[in-house]
């Protein structure tokens, strides 16, 4: 059984999302893209259908989005809940429709640099995770790391400073290169925490392309082989309740940033079957 | 996170420049800015607007330095709110965040250095719209009212309270038609316009008559004359700008 991390939104259904959803993080530079680009024509040559996603491709905010970006006066509350919207409208409209289809989805980026960037940019890790507490639990979180050493060649020597990726935002004075520096060191500081508490599965991304790409295709047929090794069991013990046995495997109870928030739901993974209050009374939108 | 706080990463001091996003301004409790902010809530048709008009009007000519900011109307992101409106490709998630961003942009580049700036801040509908509206359309009470948890909580909220039929006969005579989403058609309560606003506005006002004791909404019955209301509003506007006569704007 599929879940989220706490919450579920009106009209969220999970019982009968079949797809993989696989995500790719990493810092600016790391090669996420690249990865996408060749592990989705492989995927397909195996006869899986996939559908591939990032930020800002949202036809509802992805345009807002870039054109807010490109004033330079984008405030910092504003612009985690511009890329929130983004991501609910992609979850809501792209991903949980492709999974019900059984597509193998692939993500460049997911909430986790969402919540990475919100709290470089001074947000409460506990508002931040909360947003996304609807968001589903991944099956797999490969993580591409690369040392803030071995990413500014990547990154500045390939397209340059963005004013974004240089934290301008954030940092004061305008030297892109120290600021560069500065943000991009604090991003990875915090994913590194992120990648405990979520449980990525980290490649060094300062490997050859290829290398890491074989490393890749060797973690994603592991998460699409535990797929059918678990779908030929439930086809052989069919009546049987399956969800019960997934439930323990993927219920892990994540530890939270410490907060003073006095709620506990934000984190915790839920599955549709098992939150009688959220979203049963709600009417489905069309 | 703390403000200001430096730590080591590999070769580099990294300092973390910014603190929470104005943490003491949390919509449940006070914030202390120079600026007054007063608010107006109700639902379609309950006259709010009008009374507000009435108060900065009044508000200007005692000289008070008075600035209007209206739901909805972010430069920055009320595009894509619009084109998601038309294109009906808003869900109940995505229409709260697109107004939470929004309202994010105001806040963040508008009211709050206002309010800094000892202005007299007029919202025309505020947090308490959103909490009535998305909770209406089946978001989660707390997950909303965690969303807005970067607000200024308002000096005044006012809540125009007015029966349901009463709202609905000044609107069905002030205009042709309700609009998909203020009707509420968007999740599919009823397939007749009229019916589905009524439907819709009626959890709007079971919401609204929930945030009274919660938020302390200061009530005003929007039945009674505008004159009536307009006294009633100045007068306790009033109380609340006795000490702060350094707002007034010196020619």
């Amino acid at each position: 059984m599929r879940q989220t991390y706490g919450k579920l939104l009106p009209g969220m259904k999970l019982g009968d999302l079949a797809g993989k959803l696989i995500v790719v993080e990493g810092t600016d530079g790391a090669g996420r893209t690249t990865q996408i680009n060749m592990l989705k024509p492989w995927l397909e040559e195996l006869g899986h259908a996939v559908l591939d996603t990032g930020m800002t491709r949202s036809h509802l905010a992805g345009e807002g989005i870039r054109r807010a970006k490109e004033g330079n006066n984008l405030g910092r509350v504003t612009q985690s809940l511009f890329y929130a919207t983004d991501f609910v409208d992609r979850l809501e409209n792209e991903v949980i429709p492709a999974l019900r289809a059984g597509f193998i989805v692939l993500t460049d980026r997911y909430i986790y640099s969402l919540i990475a960037r919100a709290i470089v940019r001074g947000m409460d890790p506990a508002w931040i995770r909360g947003i996304y507490s609807a968001a589903l639990v991944p099956d797999a979180v490969f993580y591409l790391r690369l040392d803030v050493e071995q990413l500014i060649p990547h990154v500045i020597f390939s397209r340059g400073f963005d004013y974004w990726e240089s934290g301008m935002d954030v940092f004061p004075g305008q030297d892109m290169y120290e600021n560069f520096r500065s943000y991009q060191a604090a991003l990875l500081a915090e994913f590194d925490r992120l990648s405990v508490e979520f449980r990525f599965e980290t490649l060094d991304a300062s490997a050859d392309t290829k290398l890491v790409f074989a490393q890749l295709q060797a973690k994603v047929q592991r998460v699409l082989e535990a797929d059918s090794r678990r779908t030929y069991l439930s086809r052989m013990f069919e009546q049987a309740p399956s969800s019960a046995t997934h439930r323990e495997e993927r219920a892990v109870t994540l530890p939270r940033e410490t907060s003073t928030r006095d709620h506990d739901w934000a984190f915790h993974p839920v599955a549709a079957n098992l939150s009688p209050g959220n979203g049963r009374n709600m009417p489905e939108h069309k | 996170m703390n403000t200001g706080s430096n730590m080591r990463i590999g070769p580099f001091e990294v300092f973390y420049p910014m603190g929470a996003p104005a943490p003491q301004l949390r919509h449940n409790g006070d914030h202390n800015l120079p600026g007054r902010l007063f608010v107006v809530e109700g639902i379609d048709g309950s006259g709010k607007s009008t009374q507000l008009s009435l108060l900065h009007k009044w508000l200007e000519s005692k000289g008070y330095g008075v600035v209007f900011s209206q739901w909805n109307s972010s430069e920055l992101v009320k595009d894509t709110t619009k084109l998601g409106k038309k294109k009906k490709m808003l869900t109940p998630a995505t229409f709260s965040l697109i107004h939470a961003t929004d309202f994010a942009d105001r806040i963040e580049r508008s009211i709050l250095p206002l309010l800094k700036a000892g202005a007299v801040v007029l919202c025309d509908r505020y947090i308490y719209t959103a909490f009535a509206r998305d909770v209406a359309r089946g978001m989660d009470r707390r997950w909303v009212r965690d969303l807005y948890d970067f607000a200024a909580k308002p000096t005044v909220a006012f809540y125009f309270r007015v029966p349901l039929e009463t709202a609905i006969g000044r609107l069905v005579t002030g205009r042709d038609g309700f609009k998909f989403y203020e009707a509420g058609l968007d999740i599919g309560l009823s397939d007749d316009p009229t019916e589905s606003f009524r439907l819709f506005q009626g959890r709007i006002v079971e919401e609204y008559e929930k945030m009274i004791p919660e938020f302390g909404l200061t009530v005003v019955d929007a039945t009674l004359p505008v004159e009536v209301q307009q006294a009633q509003v100045r007068q306790i506007v009033k109380t609340h700008l006795e000490r702060a006569k350094d707002l007034r704007v010196r020619p």
